[in-house]
């Protein structure tokens, strides 16, 4: 997985690495009211959310890419 | 779901630069202006990966002609000189807006520091082999995208985030607005308007299994779908993908931190070296920024590898099928057919990557000239559509119109099966991201992907199905990118020649007495049709000119420098 963590530790749900992520991966957890990884296999690696995020919660390797998809439907 | 309508005099579609500065002038000029982003207005698209922008100034020494004299030679002819020249001119006061946004620029006594184009900073003994580069960027401070919504907010231009448009809509044969829904949760929104700015961004194709960010081409699609004419389709952005780390170099971090390219002695050439051992021929601008690793593995020779920036380590730059690249960075796009940025279609305004001025050509010989003619195509697109939504008048609302667009919007949704977008998108870039259909091209080789890509668009598409609101989003990207697949191909197909990023096996050669002229493309009759528009006489190169000065560039097969 590209974004591999958002540590719930260290988020303190503001919700930047939301609107960061071009692709929608991160969405925010209703009940926790934090950030969780929702879409990782979207992630394009571009590290915008590493980038915003105040609390240094996030994580992003660069070496996977999206898994390749075998089922059509 | 929720359905609202909102009512605007400019509706702007897609918040990078471009979008930006449309909003702000709009605004400026007086009127309403909503401004909306599938993203995060500012940060959206390409605009956080510049590091740089170009700004023409002849205060600071700049020569008009040697500026253009480079774009006309990368560009191999094909830029719209008019274009370019507007571009330049209006660049300097683009920046002064940009300061007055409050965006920092790396400074010296008050004044911007002016970089050189970074590959003319590295040492080669035949230089004067090599296109003239002779512009120079200016350095943004880190923060600047911040700086830029600030400036959309100052203005009074009401920011929709995150929300995906996926239709434009008409009413006698002009654009009145727009409908799409909120990425998450996907409430439906209808957004008259009296006049719409399309300022979405590009599209190019990478390898499977890569994400499609900013390759979706929504704008090119949305518009041409509208009755718009789109043109510069065969031609390429040829930005490499590392295949086994894509996310490095970390683009953005970099830039975010202050890196720019051209900082002196930022820039390493990558000397590229193919798999027996040799070092491969430069064709392009001083780099290796063109078909050479496409080249080296079409003749058997990958893996290449490079020592890239910005850490000097050795990777796999390339390697068959599985090369990156990214859009026709500023080369295609939607028409305008004046210096306001209008199409073809009344209420409909082009601006950045989204907007065909072909101000560069065949081939990007810019560092900062996507900002730079994204920041000026917005300014006038933003004030072309505030004076159109003045002057115009309204249409009345068209209920049932704007009820089968949101019907549409939300099909994917309510279909229980079919064909999943993440599926589709990787068999469209599988038919289209290997090297040798859309880098070394030929015609039977694009005529299979071509047959394909019509199986995708008539049989594939019309089932594709989200399973939730996120995959309601990825369903309307795939369907756009398979529309840029098919004018891809077609714009390729038609150019029986080969120039610039366009390179044709078949056809290896630049053919002067018939392909000095641009390709478009337009829908005839529910028909994706290609046709020839001739350059301007004054823009033809000097045939007089020895071939190897006309075209510095080499395409493979033509003499090494």
């Amino acid at each position: 997985m590209a974004i591999e963590l958002i540590d719930p530790e260290l988020c303190s749900g503001c919700a930047a690495c939301v609107d960061s992520c071009p692709m929608d991966v991160i969405r925010m957890d209703p009940d926790q009211a934090v950030a969780v990884i929702r879409y990782g296999e979207d992630c394009m690696m571009c590290e915008l959310c590493i980038v915003d995020c105040p609390e240094d919660a996030i994580t992003v390797t660069p070496f996977a890419v999206s898994p390749a998809v075998r089922s059509w439907g | 779901m929720k359905e609202t309508t909102v009512q605007t005099d400019v509706l702007v579609i897609g918040g990078g630069m471009a979008g930006c500065f449309a909003a702000v002038k709009a605004r400026e000029a007086g009127r309403d202006v909503v401004l909306v982003d599938k993203g995060y207005v500012s940060k959206s698209g390409e605009t956080p990966y510049a590091g740089d922008t170009a700004v023409f100034n002849p205060a600071w020494g700049h020569d008009l002609d040697a500026w253009l004299t480079q774009v006309r030679t990368v560009g191999e002819y094909l830029n719209d000189a008019r274009w370019t020249e507007i571009v330049f001119r209006d660049s300097y006061e683009r920046f002064l807006d940009l300061r007055a946004f409050g965006v920092e620029f790396l400074e010296e006594d008050g004044e911007p520091v002016r970089l050189d184009h970074p590959l003319t900073q590295i040492e080669l003994p035949d230089r004067d082999k090599f296109p003239p580069l002779v512009s120079q960027v200016v350095h943004w401070l880190p923060g600047w995208p911040a700086k830029l919504r600030k400036a959309v907010v100052k203005s009074g231009a009401k920011i929709i985030d995150r929300f995906v448009v996926t239709e434009l809509l008409m009413e006698d044969g002009r654009v009145v607005g727009a409908a799409g829904f909120d990425v998450e949760g996907n409430a439906t929104r209808v957004l008259r308007a009296g006049a719409v700015v399309m300022s979405a961004g590009g599209g190019g194709f990478k390898a499977v299994g890569y994400p499609t960010h900013e390759l979706t081409a929504d704008g090119h699609v949305m518009a041409y779908r509208a009755g718009c004419e789109v043109t510069g389709k065969e031609f390429l952005s040829p930005h490499h993908t590392n295949p086994e780390e894509p996310g490095w170099p970390p683009i953005y971090p970099v830039f975010a931190s202050g890196h720019s390219a051209a900082f002196p002695g930022a820039w390493h050439d990558p000397e590229m070296v193919n798999a027996e051992g040799d070092p491969v021929p430069v064709r392009g601008m001083a780099w290796h920024g063109w078909i050479d690793a496409e080249w080296e593995a079409h003749e058997g020779r990958a893996p290449v590898l490079a020592a890239g920036p910005p850490d000097g380590k050795v990777r796999p730059l390339s390697g068959p099928g599985g090369h990156g690249s990214m859009l026709g960075h500023a080369a295609g796009g939607i028409v305008p057919v004046d210096d306001t940025c209008a199409t073809h279609v009344p209420g409909l305004y082009a601006a950045g990557d989204s907007c065909g001025t072909c101000f560069v050509g065949a081939a990007y010989s810019g560092f900062g000239f996507a900002t730079m003619h994204a920041a000026v195509t917005g300014a006038r697109a933003g004030l072309g559509a505030a004076e159109y939504a003045r002057s115009a008048d309204r249409a009345a609302p068209d209920a049932r119109g704007e009820a089968e667009a949101l019907e549409r919007a939300l099909a994917p949704l309510r279909r229980r099966g079919g064909f999943t977008p993440r599926w589709t998108t990787q068999v469209l870039q599988n038919a289209l991201a290997p090297y040798f259909v859309l880098y070394i091209k030929k015609e039977e080789r694009l005529r299979a992907a071509l047959t394909t890509v019509e199986f995708l668009r008539d049989h594939v598409v019309p089932k594709l199905y989200a399973r939730d609101d996120h995959e309601l989003r990825l369903a309307h990207e795939t369907a756009n990118m398979v529309a840029n697949a098919e004018m891809k191909l077609r714009a390729s197909l038609l150019r029986t020649e080969s120039r610039g990023t366009h390179y044709r096996e078949d056809f290896p050669r630049r053919d002067d007495p018939d392909w000095l002229a641009w390709v478009r493309l337009k829908d005839e009759g529910g028909v994706m049709t290609p046709f020839t528009e001739p350059i301007p006489e004054e823009s033809r190169p000097d045939p007089a000119l020895p071939y190897a000065q006309r075209y510095p560039m080499r395409l493979p097969g033509e003499e090494a420098r």
